[in-house]
C-alpha cells in the first residue's frame, strides 16, 4: 500500500490532515481543556452581542404573540413572507452538518472527523432556529400540536396528502435523528471529560451525560455498528428533508414553483449554504481556540471545493429554471422569471446570482481557497445569496401570480427583521455556549485515525 | 462483605500489542476476556472473542415495522376513520403517503440504533461498574488501552491472570476489586430518587399555584375579540343621546312597519283582512314566526300552556278557545300590533308580512286542534 501511494503524483497524494505531532493524550489536552478554564474576554463580548440579538428577536416574538401575525408584512397574495424564507434558510444551513456526519462518513472521507462534531452541533442549532418560524407563522403557536396527528375530540386527522404535513414529519424526524446522532458521538467524549475533571458538580454532570461509558470492547462493537447504521439512515435524510421542503412549493401551481427540478435544486442549495456557514464558524473557531493544527488549511480547502461544486450545481439549476420558463411557452412562468431579475424586486434576483454563482468562482484559485479573508468573504456572500434566493422564490413568485387583480407588493416590517435577527442571535449564542461547554472535536473518533492507533494485522484485514 | 476480585487489567499503549496479547490469552481460558479502550480498535472485538453485533438486523426489522405502521396509520386515518377527498385523489392514494412512511421508517430505525444500542445492548446508563472506579479509567478514556481478564467464577486465579498479562507485553497491571456497591440500584437509592422526584413535583406545583394566585392575570391576545365596533345595546359616546343603537330618522318609516291606523284590536278587526294569500310557504313562515316569538308564552300548539306559564304561573290566552276562533284575522293582527294585558306590542320585531303569516299559522293551529270529520278523510 505504502509504495503504491508513493507512486501517485503530488496532487493525488493523501492530504495532511494533522499538523505537527498529535497523540491521543495531547489531543485530549488540546480539545477538552476549554470547559476547564474561564473563557477569554472576546467570548463574553461575542455572547453579549448574540444575546442582544436574541433579546431583540425575543421581544419581537413576544410582540407577535401578543398582537398576532398582523404585525408581520405577510398578506394576500404573499402569505408566505419572512416566516417561510427564514424557515427554508435555516433548515438548509443544517444540511451541511448531516452531509459531513453521514455521507462523508460512508465515503470514509477522513477530513470530516475534525469538523464533524461542530457541523453536527450547527445542524441541531439551525433546525432549532428553523422551527421557530413555521410555529410562529401558524398565528396561534399554542396550538402547534395540531400539526401532529393525534386522537382528538373533533374526530379529524391531518391530511397526509399535504406537503405541509410531510414537512412536519420531515423536520421533526430530522431534528430527532440529528440529536441522537450527535449525542451518540458525544458519549465517549463525555466519558473523557468525566475522567479528566476533578471531583465536583461538573464531574457529576459529565458522569451523567456519559451514561457511565467505559469504552468496553463489547460496547464499541455495538457502538460502531450503530454509528454506521445512523450514518446510512441520516444519508437518506440529507436528501429527503430539503426535498420535502421543496415539495411545499413544487406541488403547488404557483408559476415559478411548479417545477420538477425543485427537490435536487433545494438539496444542493441547502448543502451550499450549510457549508458556507460551517466555513464562517470554523475559521473563527480554529483561530480563537488555537485548533489550526487539527482543522487545517486542507480541511477548509476541501470544504471550499465543495462550495464551488455546489455553486456550479446552483448555476445549472438557475439556468434550468430559465430554460423551463422559456421552453414551457407559458406566459405566466415567463412573467415570473422576468420578475426574478427585473422589475420591483429585480435587485433580489441579481444579488442571488452574483452571490451564489459569480463570487464562489473565486474558489477556482487555490490561493483564494486557502486564504481566510477570501473564504470568509465568499462564505458570507453565499449566506446572503442563499437567503436572497429564498426571498426570490417566495416573494417574487407569489406577489404576481395568475390574477393581475390580486397582485400586491410585499414589504417586511420591523418585527420581521427583528425575528430574523433573533434567529441569528439564537444560533450564535448556542454556538458560543457549545464551544465552551462541550468537546468541539470528536476526540474518540480522531484518536482512532491518529497514526499508530490501529493494529496493522490481526485486526479486520486478516 | 467479601469483595473478591472483579478483574485484572493490563494496560497498553500500542494497538498492535493489545490485539496480539488478546489473541494469545484468549485460548488459555483464564477468565472472561474484555478490553477497555478510548476509541474503537479494529479487530480487538474479535481478538477478545466477541461476536459481531446483531444490531443491524434489529434496526432493519424496526425500520420496516415503522414503514408498515406509517402506511397502516395513513390508510386508516385518510381512508377509513376520516375519509378525506383532496384534489380528486383516491382515498387510499399510497403515493402521497410515501414521504411520511420514509420519515417514520428513519425515525424508528434511528431510535432503535441509538437507544437500543445504548440502553439494551450496552446496558447503560450504569455508574457502578468496577472499572469506572479503577485507577486505570483515567487512562482508558484518554490514551491507554486496557485488556481485562474478568472473574467468571470462583476458580478465577488472579495471579495467573496478572502473569499472563505481564508476559504478553502489558506495561502495568491493576487488580480491580468488586466494589461494595456492585448493585446498580439499591433500595435506599431508589427510595431517595422517588422522594426527590415527589418533592420536586410538590415544590413545582405549589410554586405554580402560588404564581397563578399572585401574578395578576393579563388577558392575553384578545385583539380579535376587542374590535372598534358597537355591539347591540351598548352605549356610545359618539352620539349625543349616548345610545349605540340608532332610532329611525324622524319622519321616516321602515318598509313593512307602517304605523297602525287603528287604536284597538277591535277597530283593526273592522278595518283589515289578511292580505297574505294562504299558501304552504306563508304558513311555514308563520310557523317559524310563531315558534320564535309566540310559542314561548302561548305554547307551541297555541293552547296557552308553555314553559313560561308553567314556570311563572301567568295565564297567556288559549288561542284554541272558541272565543279566539271567533275572532277575525284583523283582531288577531291588532293584538300583535298593540299588545294586550301583559303581552307587549310585537310591531317592532315583526314586519307586516310576518305578522300576517303568524295570523295564518294561528288559524292552522286552530283548525288542527279542532279538526272536523272531513279534514280527516
Amino acid at each position: 500500500m505504502k509504495s503504491a501511494a508513493a507512486e501517485l503524483p503530488a496532487a493525488l497524494q493523501p492530504m495532511e490532515l494533522i499538523e505537527g505531532k498529535v497523540t491521543p493524550a495531547s489531543l485530549d489536552d488540546q480539545v477538552l481543556q476549554f470547559p476547564d478554564r474561564m473563557p477569554p474576554r472576546a467570548w463574553y463580548v461575542g455572547l453579549a452581542i448574540t444575546l442582544t440579538a436574541l433579546g431583540i428577536g425575543g421581544f419581537c416574538m413576544a410582540w407577535t404573540l401578543y398582537y398576532g401575525i398582523g404585525t408581520w408584512g405577510n398578506n394576500r397574495p404573499v402569505a408566505w413572507g419572512f416566516g417561510i424564507i427564514n424557515f427554508v434558510f435555516w433548515v438548509g444551513i443544517g444540511h451541511a452538518g448531516t452531509l459531513i456526519s453521514a455521507i462523508l462518513f460512508l465515503f470514509r472521507a477522513k477530513w470530516r472527523n475534525a469538523i464533524a462534531r461542530f457541523a453536527e452541533a450547527m445542524t441541531i442549532f439551525a433546525v432549532m432556529c428553523a422551527g421557530i418560524f413555521p410555529v410562529m407563522h401558524t398565528g396561534r403557536p399554542w396550538f402547534a400540536y395540531w400539526l401532529f396527528p393525534y386522537p382528538n375530540e373533533r374526530g379529524i386527522w391531518v391530511n397526509f396528502r399535504s406537503p405541509l404535513v410531510w414537512d412536519v414529519f420531515a423536520v421533526s424526524t430530522y431534528f430527532s435523528v440529528s440529536l441522537v446522532f450527535w449525542y451518540l458521538g458525544l458519549v465517549p467524549d463525555f466519558a473523557s471529560m468525566r475522567d479528566r475533571t476533578p471531583e465536583g458538580i461538573r464531574k457529576r454532570i459529565y458522569t451523567v451525560l456519559s451514561l457511565g461509558w467505559r469504552g468496553a470492547a463489547s460496547h464499541w462493537v455495538h457502538y460502531d455498528k450503530a454509528y454506521l447504521l445512523l450514518a446510512g439512515l441520516a444519508t437518506g435524510l440529507v436528501i429527503s428533508v430539503h426535498s420535502v421542503v421543496s415539495f411545499d412549493f413544487a406541488t403547488s401551481l404557483v408559476p415559478g414553483w411548479h417545477m420538477t427540478i425543485f427537490p435536487p435544486y433545494f438539496v444542493a442549495g441547502a448543502i451550499f449554504a450549510g457549508f458556507a456557514m460551517v466555513v464562517i464558524v470554523l475559521t473563527v473557531v480554529r483561530k480563537t481556540m488555537n485548533l489550526s493544527n487539527l482543522i487545517t488549511d486542507n480541511h477548509l480547502d476541501t470544504m471550499n471545493k465543495l462550495i464551488l461544486a455546489m455553486s456550479c450545481i446552483m448555476g445549472y439549476a438557475y439556468f434550468m429554471e430559465g430554460g423551463t420558463a422559456w421552453y414551457s411557452a407559458n406566459p405566466y412562468i415567463q412573467h415570473t422569471f422576468k420578475n426574478y431579475v427585473s422589475g420591483f424586486y429585480g435587485w433580489a434576483g441579481i444579488t442571488t446570482v452574483t452571490c451564489n454563482i459569480i463570487i464562489p468562482q473565486l474558489f477556482w484559485f487555490r490561493r483564494l481557497r486557502r486564504s481566510i479573508p477570501a473564504m470568509i468573504f465568499v462564505a458570507i456572500a453565499v449566506t446572503v445569496g442563499m437567503w436572497m434566493e429564498r426571498f426570490v422564490i417566495i416573494i417574487i413568485s407569489l406577489h404576481q401570480d395568475y390574477l393581475p387583480s390580486s397582485w400586491h407588493k410585499y414589504v417586511p416590517t420591523k418585527i420581521d427583521f427583528g425575528i430574523l435577527l433573533g434567529s441569528f442571535g439564537l444560533f450564535f449564542t448556542l454556538v458560543l455556549l457549545f464551544a465552551r461547554l462541550m468537546p468541539v472535536i470528536a476526540t474518540s473518533e480522531m484518536k482512532a485515525f491518529l497514526p499508530g492507533a490501529q493494529a496493522k494485522h490481526g485486526g479486520d484485514h486478516e | 462483605m467479601s469483595n473478591g476480585t472483579f478483574a485484572v487489567l493490563g494496560l497498553y499503549t500500542d494497538a498492535q500489542k493489545i490485539v496480539d496479547a488478546a489473541n494469545q490469552i484468549r485460548p488459555r481460558k483464564l477468565g472472561r476476556l474484555e478490553a477497555y479502550t478510548p476509541y474503537p480498535v479494529h479487530g480487538l472485538d474479535r481478538a477478545v472473542g466477541l461476536p459481531p453485533s446483531p444490531l443491524g438486523k434489529l434496526v432493519m426489522g424496526m425500520g420496516l415495522l415503522g414503514t408498515a405502521l406509517a402506511l397502516l396509520f395513513e390508510w386508516w386515518t385518510s381512508a377509513v376513520d376520516y375519509p378525506l377527498i383532496t384534489g380528486g385523489k383516491a382515498l387510499f392514494s399510497w403515493q402521497a403517503f410515501v414521504p411520511v412512511m420514509f420519515e417514520v421508517t428513519v425515525l424508528f430505525a434511528t431510535f432503535t440504533a441509538g437507544l437500543a444500542m445504548l440502553f439494551a445492548f450496552n446496558k447503560l446508563p450504569f455508574f457502578g461498574h468496577p472499572v469506572l472506579h479503577s485507577k486505570a479509567i483515567k487512562g482508558i478514556t484518554r490514551d491507554k488501552l486496557a485488556l481485562s481478564i474478568e472473574s467468571a467464577d470462583a476458580t478465577f486465579d488472579v495471579e495467573a491472570a496478572r502473569q499472563a498479562l505481564l508476559d504478553n507485553g502489558a506495561e502495568s497491571v491493576e487488580v480491580v476489586p468488586v466494589p461494595a456497591w456492585d448493585k446498580p440500584l439499591s433500595l435506599v437509592g431508589l427510595l431517595r430518587t422517588i422522594a426527590a422526584i415527589t418533592a420536586a413535583c410538590i415544590v413545582a406545583g405549589a410554586g405554580l399555584y402560588g404564581a397563578e394566585k399572585m401574578i395578576p392575570v393579563v388577558p392575553p391576545m384578545l385583539h380579535m375579540h376587542n374590535q372598534p365596533k358597537l355591539n347591540a345595546f351598548r352605549s356610545s359616546t359618539f352620539f349625543a343621546d349616548g345610545r349605540g343603537m340608532r332610532p329611525a330618522v324622524a319622519g321616516t318609516v321602515a318598509r313593512g312597519h307602517l304605523p297602525p291606523a287603528f287604536a284597538t284590536p277591535d277597530e283593526a278587526g273592522l278595518m283589515l283582512a289578511n292580505p297574505l294569500p294562504l299558501t304552504q310557504k306563508s304558513a311555514e313562515r308563520g310557523r317559524k314566526v310563531f315558534n320564535d316569538h309566540c310559542a314561548v308564552c302561548h305554547g307551541s300548539v297555541g293552547d296557552g300552556v308553555s314553559m313560561l306559564s308553567r314556570a311563572y304561573g301567568g295565564k297567556p290566552a288559549n288561542l284554541l278557545s272558541n272565543e279566539m276562533r271567533g275572532r277575525s284575522d284583523g283582531q288577531i293582527y291588532g293584538v300583535i300590533m298593540l299588545g294586550k294585558n301583559a303581552m307587549p306590542s310585537y310591531a317592532p320585531d315583526l314586519d307586516e308580512s310576518d305578522r300576517w303569516a303568524a295570523v295564518h299559522y294561528v288559524r292552522v293551529l286552530q283548525r288542527a286542534q279542532n279538526a272536523k270529520d272531513e279534514d280527516l278523510r
